[in-house]
């Protein structure tokens, strides 16, 4: 099949799979901005950053992820791979595709948002009435403008006032994690700076920070959320977080449970969702 | 859009074992690098003499082993990239956030001076949360 430039693959990663509404509101977007969406995710489309213990199996996986993305260009006439996850972006752009024959090109799903901004921009009809904090890291902006690109879609929403926090070390909050006390400061800075500048939202731009702020999500009448959740509530559109209300007490319901199976749900999943918060200072109360 | 670079061997594995020691051929060990990461303070480097950091992270990028402060480096990346602009031989083909993430591989792998992190739940945890909430279609679809 001929490849199109409106049909894409959406590689949303591994780690995205903890929210998997955001996945199915990446995939709305796109499609409303004029694209055909082919998703694909999960350990089957590693891109193997996160092995590099294993530098044999993570190229075997980078092969065959690719191979893989190789056969919905030529098959399906998907020649444009869109990323999210800042890891598997910056993994395939750097390590996958130089050993790696790649039939496609690569963009993030923010740059083909900022393209059609002005196809997207009369759907955000929903005024988003909040004082919003973008969390931002420094790492990414050497592949992909992506502070900037979501500040601009942010901007267009009506109602939304946006505030530039503080600009961390790191791409994302995962690989902050690595480094004794590192991601605790940096949680905290981005906390103290919405209670500073009177914010009522705190806005992830990717997952895994997403994952570690979400436990917070209340405290201090401060709400988390993710940026794509905010273009969809400006759309109209109802947007729940099931991580987020499991990381503040609630579970997923019982059905869910057996489908995922108890133990597993029990041993890999609940010692994650009960972890404690990181610490982070309160208005008016210190840490 | 991006155009991905051309393959220039067979695997990444390949790529990465002929790529370390051409960025280290590169590299001068001006500490540019290394006086530009925001990393530094966090593992008690700011005082380590950014040369001999630097030198050590070139033969660490050629499988040997390099100083420990250089280890302690290279094994807190997190990928800022402050580097990569910071780095004067850039112009010349130079990625030092690159260079710095085969140093770090080789460190784990070859010279041993850095432990390798395991989670053998990875997967079957990511895989447990799609099951959570996708649906049948999705797993079949996406997955």
């Amino acid at each position: 099949m001929a490849v199109s430039d409106d049909r894409v693959t959406f590689w949303f990663g591994c780690n995205m799979l903890r929210h998997a509404e955001m996945i199915r509101l990446s995939i709305m977007l796109l499609e409303r901005a004029g694209y055909d969406v082919s998703a694909a995710g999960g350990p089957a489309y590693c891109c193997g950053t996160s092995h590099d213990h294993q530098p044999h199996g993570a190229s075997n996986m980078a092969g065959r992820t690719v191979s893989r993305f190789n056969e919905a260009a030529t098959r399906d006439g998907r020649g444009t791979l869109v990323t999210w996850c800042p890891s598997c972006h910056m993994h395939m752009s750097d390590i996958m595709a130089p050993g790696n024959a790649a039939a496609f090109d690569i963009t993030h799903i923010s740059e083909l948002l900022v393209a059609s901004i002005e196809r997207l921009a009369p759907l955000l009809t929903v005024p988003v009435p909040h004082r919003v904090l973008l969390h931002r890291h420094l790492g990414f902006s050497t592949h992909v403008p992506i502070n900037d690109r979501v500040a601009s879609v942010l901007s267009r929403i009506p109602g939304l006032e946006l505030i530039e926090g503080p600009a961390h070390p790191g791409h994302m909050c995962s690989g902050i994690a690595t480094v004794p006390g590192a991601l605790k400061a940096v949680i905290g800075e981005t906390w103290s700076a919405a209670i500073a500048n009177c914010a009522d939202t705190v806005c992830t731009i990717f997952h895994p920070c997403h994952r570690e702020i979400a436990a917070l999500d209340g405290r201090d009448n401060i709400r988390v959320r993710n940026w794509v959740q905010l273009v969809a509530e400006a759309m109209g559109i109802e947007t729940s977080d099931a991580y987020v209300g499991w990381r503040n007490g609630g579970a997923p319901d019982i059905a869910a449970i057996e489908r995922a199976e108890p133990s597993r749900y029990q041993t890999l999943i609940e010692p994650e969702l009960r972890a404690p918060p990181l610490p982070v200072a309160s208005a008016g109360v210190a840490e | 859009m991006t155009r991905l670079p051309r393959a220039r061997a067979a695997t990444t594995e390949a790529f990465l074992e002929q790529t370390g020691p051409e960025l280290a051929a590169l590299c001068t060990e001006c500490g540019a690098c290394f006086n530009a990461c925001p990393m530094v303070d966090d593992v008690n480097l700011r005082g380590a003499d950014p040369k001999i950091v630097t030198s050590g992270l070139r033969q660490l990028a050629s499988g040997a082993a390099a100083p420990e402060e250089t280890v302690a480096w290279v094994g807190a990346c997190t990928k800022s990239g402050q580097c990569v602009d910071a780095c004067p031989q850039k112009a010349a083909g130079l990625d030092a956030m690159l260079l710095v993430r085969i140093a770090k591989q080789r460190a784990i792998n070859e010279t041993r001076q850095l432990p390798a992190k395991q989670d053998p739940s990875y997967f079957p945890r990511i895989k447990t949360f799609a099951r959570l909430q996708l649906s049948d279609e999705e797993l079949e679809k996406w997955l």
